[in-house]
């Protein structure tokens, strides 16, 4: 008998803190192995330039140098890139070649382009220092709109020009949309770059023998599909590769999606060298290479009537995808996503969207939290709350009137989106600002020099991509899958394919796990991260974890029960099934008779340990795997964010007084996890809008490779962020849980934005460009004022 | 150029001849095999995950050779709990959900170490105590919360017991 979830909903203490809080955790970086080498890269200092020669003789002399390799001695495991490892996108595109690397030219600051081995970490410094690389400077392109002209340098020449990927997405008829439109909003919206930089580093750690094959640690959030890629890359069988993410790693946000070069030369050393060898990027490695995300430039177009209803949206993007040469993403599939993802929470019938992806001599894109979506998001909503102004309506109202309604709602561009309820949203987070007397407060504060605003955002969030989108895409699956295994002391094990970082999927799943089978969650411990022992998935991003990898654990729990409640009717010499039992308490219990009942462990040490117990002709063993696709095209929650904050004129510096968070979870697992992972994502974007950027200057030097220069907020940066639940349980999941917090870093920029811009009415400044820093913000008063 | 040190950690004493240019960090987790303590950037002394207690006084782990430390007396997230019963600190951050994917955690916990003997109380303070550390994870509102809780846990305590917690 199916009863409601006992665990669902509870905020229990996370099961995977207790080794973190003690200092055993395992992190790439802890793993050490007999004969182990250490491998390290030569970048380049030039952003384009011809390699001239490489004098490696130094660094090879070097006592405690295993071995240096340079472009020539990769060449013959050809391109890196193949139809498996490229997105297959409708638009044009254009494919780079490239090796782990580089060849004769290099095309960014910090392009490997040759690499050394060395017996520790010291050494290995030394020995870089010394190797020799003579270059020729080459023309460069930094500015993606320059990538577009007819005379700007080529990356790639047999390209014929800089365009990695082009798609035109028209839908309904926006050309009509606009000839009715009553007021027109336009404007170029640009987003810098800037991204996800997780607090550790990328490594990994290669072993090879002919036997077993290759093992690789590696910091991923997908093992499983790293494995079939460099199966296919090293020309290795399957059976041959084994990927592990470490039981611990310290966060991704979507870095460590991709398949990078620099692993696949450890793959390779690891085979030639026969000696395990282990990489760890360091932190000005790290700034130069990963994390580079966003970086778009909108020009959108906003047709509208009087009554604020938006008729219809054109967009040109432009994507600088810098270098384009990572595997999988490429730099073009976050746009690409982006732009599909533009219209989002609105309900906008007509649509001309035109992508343009170029290259440019920069760090390819990374994935980072808030895919792809991140620019748009700031330039939607920003341009709707120009036409707010512009026509004196509420900037809530506008929103509302054209928010996406009725659900299961399919957008323009085909976007599905299952449940939700804005105007719920909208009335919590204007309740918690008190925003009705706000405007009052406002004109109060104005009066006395005060510069007070508020600025809302509203969006859909990406819950979990199911296969119907993946496949096409990326060419893997959206499934979730677990196998849940129980073993002969009643205890169960869960196997999930996904690779968890801090998500808490050691505690939820192992909540819903118990809570279908009667239960503790103690009773119940997760594994994941391995590809020779868990079920193939896609890995750990787009918030899949409570939507698709959850509920396949569901469904595999609830899959056990009817053997379970066979093996319980037999051992109590009865007849039953199923429905005749609950599992509670650890006990499966005769619903009539609720003095009849077996102990859980005891039905697990027949099926397991004692199977001559067993009902005649049942198979041993109790265990299940279950995949999981939802029965729809896209899972999404619906959230409103909301910031409130106070502007200084003479500085352009600002304080948020208040960001309130107005999320959807669907049905909460954890709440307390839940609340966690929106304040990561808000702090995520409170950054990356506010006071990250990866500045490259005319040079094409990168000018934020320390800490110091990439300024990742600290606790004195970013305000106390209030969540409020508004959860609407999704009709496609088995416990209606919905996924988060990978699209939430999206909601920031244009609340904040809108918030100051709202501040400053009296100054009428405009803000189309990231980030907000009080420099800019000054600026924008400046000519403001000038103008006046 | 390798010189013989000696450096106690957690209240074992490591006498090694080490390169004179090892940082203290890799002493910490590579010759006495302490991993709990991180490495977040390349010596800028910006992340703060190495952060360990050197003679009572929080410090940062990649911003001192082993050398340095010659005689001192090191405490890291190791020598936190006693027993099985873990340290206030690590209580409050596993009950308020302090923690996300853990990479920060020695830092804050041995920085909060120094803060907790003599804390104080306003969120400004939390905040500006724990500033050397960059969490990516948490948005750091848990970390407040798992803060105060530890706080009242400490202030609960009985003089003797307050003192058992905090040895250096
Ligand atoms: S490792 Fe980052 S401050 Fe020491
Ligand atoms: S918990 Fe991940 S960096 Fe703090």
């Amino acid at each position: 008998m199916a009863t409601a979830n006992a665990w669902v909903g509870q905020s229990i203490k996370r099961k995977e803190d207790h080794r973190l809080l003690v200092g055993e955790g395992q992190y790439l970086p802890d793993i050490v192995l007999p004969r182990m080498v250490v491998m390290g890269f030569v970048r380049s200092i030039y952003a384009h330039a011809k390699i001239t020669s490489i004098d490696t003789t130094q660094a090879a002399a070097l006592p405690g140098v295993r071995a240096v390799l340079t472009g020539a001695d990769v060449k013959h495991l050809g391109s890196v890139l193949s139809d498996m490892s490229t997105p297959n996108l409708p638009g044009e595109t254009n494919r780079p070649i490239f090796w782990p690397l580089s060849i004769d030219e290099v095309k960014y600051v910090g392009d490997p382009l040759a690499v050394v081995v060395a017996r520790d970490k010291y050494t290995l410094e030394d020995a870089i220092e010394l190797v020799d690389v003579e270059y020729e400077p080459l023309d460069i392109v930094i500015d993606p709109e320059y990538a577009l002209q007819a005379d700007a340098p080529r990356l790639y020449p047999d390209w014929g020009d800089n365009v990695l990927y082009h798609q035109h997405i028209p839908a309904g008829d926006a050309e009509a949309a606009f000839a009715q439109a009553d007021l027109v909003i336009k404007e170029r919206f640009r987003c810098h770059r800037t991204g996800g930089q997780p607090m550790e580093t990328r490594g990994c750690l290669a072993t090879y023998n002919p036997g077993e094959g290759l093992t690789l640690w590696l910091t991923t959030q997908r093992p499983h599909i790293k494995r079939h890629l460099l199966a296919e890359y090293l020309n290795l069988p399957h059976s041959q590769v084994r990927v592990i993410m470490p039981k611990d790693m310290g966060g991704a946000f979507g870095t460590k999606a991709p398949l990078y070069r620099e692993e696949l030369m450890a793959c390779h050393l690891a085979m030639k060298l026969r000696r395990p060898v282990k990489w760890i990027e360091n932190r000005q490695e790290s700034l130069m290479n990963v994390g580079q995300g966003r970086d778009q430039i909108h020009q959108l177009e906003l047709a509208l009537k009087k009554d604020g209803t938006i008729l219809g949206l054109r967009d040109r993007i432009l994507a600088d995808c810098g270098d384009a040469r990572t595997a999988i993403y490429v730099g073009f599939a976050m746009p690409f996503l982006g732009a599909m993802y533009l219209i989002n929470g609105y309900d906008i019938p007509n649509v001309d969207i035109d992508l343009t992806c170029v290259v440019t001599n920069k760090a390819c894109l990374t994935p980072s939290r808030a895919f792809g979506s991140f620019a748009g998001r700031f330039a939607l909503d920003r341009a709707v709350e120009m036409a707010a102004r512009a026509l004196e309506i509420d900037p809530v109202e506008i929103r509302l009137k054209n928010a996406i309604k009725t659900f299961p709602h399919v957008s323009a561009v085909g976007v599905h989106v299952d449940s939700g309820d804005f105007p719920g949203s909208f009335a919590k987070a204007c309740a918690a600002l008190d925003y009705d007397n706000f405007r009052q407060e406002q004109s109060e504060a104005w009066q006395n020099g005060r510069y007070l605003g508020v600025g809302f955002s509203m969006g859909v969030e990406i819950s979990g991509v199911p296969s119907e989108v993946l496949v096409p895409m990326e060419r893997q699956p959206g499934f979730g899958v677990a196998t849940v295994q129980f073993d002969a002391h009643g205890k169960v094990q869960v196997a999930e394919g996904d690779s968890p970082h801090g998500q808490g999927h050691e505690t939820t799943i192992a909540q819903v796990v118990a809570g279908e089978l009667g239960l503790s969650p103690e009773d119940i411990y997760v594994t994941y991260g391995d590809t020779h022992s868990g079920p193939f998935a896609a890995g750990t991003i787009g918030s899949r974890g409570a939507s698709y990898t959850l509920s396949a654990a569901v469904l595999a729990a609830r899959a056990l029960r009817p053997k379970m409640a066979n093996i319980a009717a037999h051992l109590l010499h009865i007849e039953a099934g199923e429905d005749d039992f609950v599992f509670r308490d650890g006990h499966a219990i005769l619903t009539r008779d609720e003095s009849q009942r077996v102990p859980i462990a005891k039905i697990a040490e027949v099926a397991l340990l004692s199977p001559t117990e067993l009902p005649p002709g049942m198979e041993a063993g109790l265990e299940h795997t279950s995949h999981f696709e939802a029965e729809t095209a896209g899972m999404h929650s619906c959230n409103v964010h909301a910031a409130q904050v106070e502007v200084s004129p003479d500085t352009g510096e600002y304080k948020i007084l208040r960001y309130v968070a107005v999320d959807d979870a669907g049905q909460p697992i954890n709440p307390m996890v839940v609340r966690g992972q929106i304040h990561g994502g808000v702090a995520m974007g409170i950054g990356n809008a506010c006071m990250e950027e990866f500045i490259y200057d005319e040079n094409g030097q990168q000018l934020t490779t320390t800490l110091l220069d990439y300024h990742i907020p600290s606790s004195l940066d970013l305000p106390h962020i209030e969540t409020i639940e508004h959860n609407v349980p999704s009709p496609h999941t088995p416990l209606g849980s919905k996924g988060k917090g990978e699209g939430t870093p999206g909601m920031v920029p244009a609340a904040v934005a809108n918030a100051i811009e709202d501040a400053l009415q009296p100054l009428g400044v405009k803000i189309t460009d990231l980030p907000l820093t009080p420099e800019r913000i000054w600026k924008l008063i400046q000519a403001a004022q000038s103008k006046d | 150029m390798k010189r013989s040190i000696s450096i106690t950690i957690n209240g074992e004493v490591y006498e090694e001849t080490v390169d004179q240019r090892l940082l203290l960090v890799d002493f910490i987790r590579e010759v006495a095999g302490l991993t709990g303590t991180h490495v977040g950037c390349s010596v800028e002394g910006r992340c703060g995950a190495c952060t360990v207690v050197l003679n009572g006084k929080a410090v940062k782990a990649c911003l001192l050779l082993a050398v340095q430390a010659d005689g001192a007396s090191v405490l890291t997230i190791e020598g936190l709990a006693k027993d099985d019963a873990l340290h206030p600190i690590q209580d409050g951050f596993w009950e308020k959900h302090g923690l996300q994917c853990g990479f920060c955690t020695p830092g804050l916990l041995m920085t909060l170490y120094e803060f907790l003997q003599n804390p104080k109380h306003s969120d400004e303070e939390i905040r500006t105590a724990m500033s050397g550390v960059i969490c990516r994870c948490t948005g750091y509102v848990h970390i407040v919360e798992a803060v105060k809780h530890a706080i009242a846990t400490v202030e609960a305590l009985p003089p003797e017991e307050r003192k058992e917690w905090f040895p250096v």
